[in-house]
């Protein structure tokens, strides 16, 4: 074909010119930027949007399963003990005050004056109700926590008294936890199973919508009995799993808390004008758990050097953007059972590893069977620690997978692996942490290893007194134990990042690292 | 236009899209068991013992053989009850339907946007086959098809959103609340997405024309002095509706795949992150609920396309 193109046929074959053409997008970007955009935002001003990292697992406290379910629940449902942001000792919460007439008792004293979001009235009936169904309901998960409880009786309209079969001063904090989140037992009765997806509680939000993987809508609670509370109109959590695109929501303005954001984002929240940074330690701990049954970590030696073996100031500042603490034990620094004597067991000395596989025989270096998750940050820690590893003699290389499927093979009937790099989210109670990972029959104790000798004795001892100072000190007792053992190698308490909008007032990191907004309001623009 | 023979042809299509559709979530569930893990372990919880986790097993009736349980899902299937979601409790059904349209919105737009860019680059680059507009504009179209589609979202949200506030940067929103407001939202994700599309539907396009301009009727038509526009216009497309209309079609089963990226990136709660999130944690009947509802979608799709060929082109008799 030689012949000049027809000129009426021109670039779209529309008859359209440059100029017009132009000029139509011109327009409609004028319209975007002319607060289009603001009109069809359809929020109402003083509802607090917020980015949620996971979908709950269920919104009925008893049949759920999942750590990061407790953001959603905290405002439907109230505790019967509350605890404090930055310790985590336990305050008054639907329990006004508490007391054990003798070891085996408890008493529970209820706050007057409070409804469930159906309007039935909140009583020892109701407390008594839930506690059974906590202990008793076959979907209930929770059923271990409350395993003490020998009966519950009504003992008053506002009192309700629990007969224990051993002492137990662990029950307290434990009523901080799921079991002490009260339902309407109306709304169980006759919802049953449907309960999970349209809980009744007497927070200070009550449940309007649940669309899974996509959005939670709670509203305002006109008749909560904490005056001058909530301070918004409502909640909307909306579930967004990648933490770049939560930041991003924040920053668009589309929502006003991203939380569970990684550390690397912290400068890039830092460097906005429009946002604030919410930070703080948490009991949220990256750690090694051990199966202690099978090969070279049944020798305590092989466990002590894999302690040794890791330089845990670097790795904070390498994997988590030095927005973390180094583990040296269970607890973190600002818990109120901490022991810095404990805490100094395990310097970072690579010789000594060396030494001691050495010792157990292991002159050449051990091979181990690692596993681990497939997400990237895991993979990371996985890099440093196989580096670290390496200098000391320990080769092997990490098994991956999705974190169901690994926790599945690691703790499940399979139990592959010798150790698994995973995490602990942190219990309200101390103690409830050592029993769920170091008990014979304890469900992250993979092994299914006998604790030492004085682990249970000391254990018992910080459950049967109420006296802090003494639960301190047998709860010492008991980290020394775990960690002189090498019962498990901690690597990093991991803090909190969340981002808030300027607008947001009053929102505040807690030690256990589940995000509450019970204080929380918003500005008027 | 819609003779019984069609009609026929379209009967006899849908039967034999039956067992396709079972033998596909025969397929989906059988490699579902492969996957090690143990949804019993994630539904059990946190404080889970192993009597709870055996617990669960029974209470959900995970424990029984593999045929019992995909035997009761078909049989439950093919009377309409595509069952609960093992780990919320949400009815399948309501799932799909609360996912699935979002979904669509976002590939029907992309594939909109597709044609629309696609073919006038195409007939532009067809317009001058060899010249140097030609194969700029094919070397562009092929960097469509490298572009990783979450990459370009992103850049997409950073610039177009968080920069100048054109768009935003996550979120959905469905036609009820306003058709505008939703095409508003699904816009970025379309153009993450329809870069490969506009690659696909320009090549084909401009090569397909490019063989019929050179092709014996055309030339005649030339010589008995038609303009080279109405050539185009009254010819030429029309000819190449049948491989356009093919293209688009296999656009949409790949398109529908893609969507599971920028599902992510833009925060949009389809059916591509409720398969994903379902199938890394076990949770089957969502899974095959899920694969079912896209296995027929692609074969009604498939069933329109042969349709349309025959009103494209009547050369083409469907048996």
């Amino acid at each position: 074909m030689n012949e000049k193109p027809n000129p009426r046929l021109t670039a779209n074959g529309f008859a359209i010119s440059r100029r017009n053409f132009l000029g139509l997008i011109g327009s409609t970007a004028a319209a975007g930027m002319l607060g289009f955009p603001g009109q069809l935002i359809a929020r109402r001003r003083g509802t607090l949007i917020v980015g949620a990292p996971a979908d709950p697992s269920s919104l009925d406290p008893a049949t759920g399963g999942a750590g990061t379910d407790h953001v959603f629940l905290y405002p439907i449902f109230d505790t019967l003990v509350e605890w404090d942001y930055a310790t985590l000792a336990p305050r008054p919460g639907l329990a006004k005050a508490w007391h054990y007439p003798d070891p085996r008792t408890l008493v529970l004293t209820l706050q007057e004056n409070v409804r469930f979001h159906d309007g039935t009235p909140f009583d020892a009936e109701a407390v008594k109700f839930n506690l059974e169904r906590n202990l008793r309901d076959p979907r209930s998960n929770i059923r271990t926590e409350l395993a003490s409880v020998e009966s519950v009786a009504v003992t008053g309209p506002l009192e309700v008294t629990l007969k224990l079969k051993e002492p137990d001063t662990v029950l307290v904090l434990i009523l901080s936890d799921r079991a002490g989140m009260m339902a309407s037992p109306k709304a169980l009765q006759e919802l049953g199973e449907r309960h999970d997806r349209s809980p009744v509680g007497t927070g200070p939000m009550r449940f309007v919508d649940w669309s899974d993987g996509e959005k939670v809508v709670l509203t305002r609670n006109e008749h909560y009995w904490k005056p001058n509370r909530p301070l918004v109109d409502g909640i909307e959590f909306r579930i967004i799993t990648d933490s770049a695109t939560r930041l991003r929501s924040v920053i668009s303005g589309q929502a006003d808390v991203a939380y569970h954001l990684d550390g690397r984002q912290i400068p890039l929240i830092e460097r906005s004008r429009q946002l604030q940074l919410v930070t703080g330690p948490t009991i949220y701990c990256y750690q090694l758990y051990l199966n202690m049954s099978r090969g070279p970590l049944q020798d305590v030696r092989v466990r002590q050097a894999l302690n040794f073996a890791i330089d845990r100031e670097a790795f904070v500042k390498a994997t988590m953007a030095g927005a973390g603490e180094p583990a040296y034990m269970n607890l973190p620094r600002s818990h109120w059972a901490y022991d810095e004597e404990v805490a100094k067991l395990y310097p970072y000395d690579p010789d000594r590893a060396r030494a001691l596989l050495k010792e157990a025989g292991f002159s050449n270096g051990v091979e181990l069977d690692m596993r681990g998750y497939s997400d990237q940050g895991s993979v990371q820690r996985q890099e440093f620690l196989l580096e670290q590893f390496a200098q000391v003699g320990i080769r092997g290389r990490f098994r991956t997978g999705t974190i169901p499927e690994m926790s599945a093979t690691y703790f499940g009937p399979e139990k592959g692996g010798d150790f698994l790099l995973s995490a602990f989210t942190g219990r309200p109670d101390p103690s409830q942490t050592y029993a769920l990972m170091y008990l014979e029959d304890a469900y992250f104790n993979a092994g299914r290893v006998p604790p030492p000798p004085g682990f249970l004795e000391a254990l018992l001892r910080s459950r049967s007194t109420t006296d802090i100072e003494e639960r301190r000190q047998a709860l010492s007792v008991v980290q020394r134990i775990v960690m002189e053992n090498a019962l498990v190698v901690p690597l990093a308490f991991r803090n909190e990042v969340s981002a808030a909008s300027a607008r947001v007032e009053n929102m505040r990191s807690n030690l256990l690292g589940k995000p509450k907004f019970e204080d929380v309001s918003l500005q008027d623009t | 236009m819609l003779t019984r023979k069609k009609l026929g042809m379209i009967a006899s299509r849908l039967l034999q899209a039956l067992p396709i559709a079972v033998l596909a979530t025969f397929v989906v569930y059988s490699l579902m068991q492969l996957i090690p893990g143990d949804i019993a372990v994630t539904l059990a919880g946190e404080n889970a013992s192993d009597e709870r986790i055996a617990e669960i097993r029974e209470l959900y009736r995970l424990n029984q053989p593999f045929l019992v349980q995909y035997g009761s899902w078909l049989w439950n299937a093919v009377q309409g009850d595509l069952g609960v979601s093992l780990l919320t409790r949400e009815p399948v059904a309501e799932t799909i339907a609360r996912t699935y349209p979002t979904t669509l919105l976002i590939v029907a737009y992309a594939i909109v946007l597709s044609v629309v860019i696609g073919v006038p680059l195409g007939i532009l680059a067809a317009s001058r086959p060899g010249s140097l507009l030609d194969s700029g504009i094919m070397s562009i179209a092929s960097l469509g098809v490298t572009v990783p589609n979450f990459w370009f979202g992103m850049i997409l949200a950073l610039w177009l959103a968080l920069g100048l506030n054109l768009f935003p940067a996550t979120g959905f929103a469905s036609p009820g609340d306003g058709l505008g407001t939703a095409l508003w939202y699904a816009t970025l994700p379309a153009l993450a997405l329809c870069t490969n599309g506009i690659a696909e539907v320009s090549r084909q396009l401009r090569s397909s024309l490019v063989e019929i301009q050179s092709s014996q009727f055309v030339r005649t038509l030339h010589a008995k002095g038609l303009s080279p526009a109405s050539i185009l216009w009254k010819h030429g497309l029309k000819n190449v509706g049948v491989n356009l209309l093919t293209v688009i079609s296999l656009l949409f089963n790949k398109t529908l795949a893609a969507t599971v990226v920028v599902e992510a990136v833009f925060a949009i709660p389809g059916i591509g992150s409720a398969i994903v999130n379902a199938v890394l944690q076990g949770d089957f009947p969502v899974v095959q609920g899920a694969v079912l509802a896209m296995v027929a979608t692609v074969i009604v799709v498939n069933l329109v396309t042969d349709v349309l060929y025959t009103v494209l082109d009547p050369r083409i008799e469907q048996a």
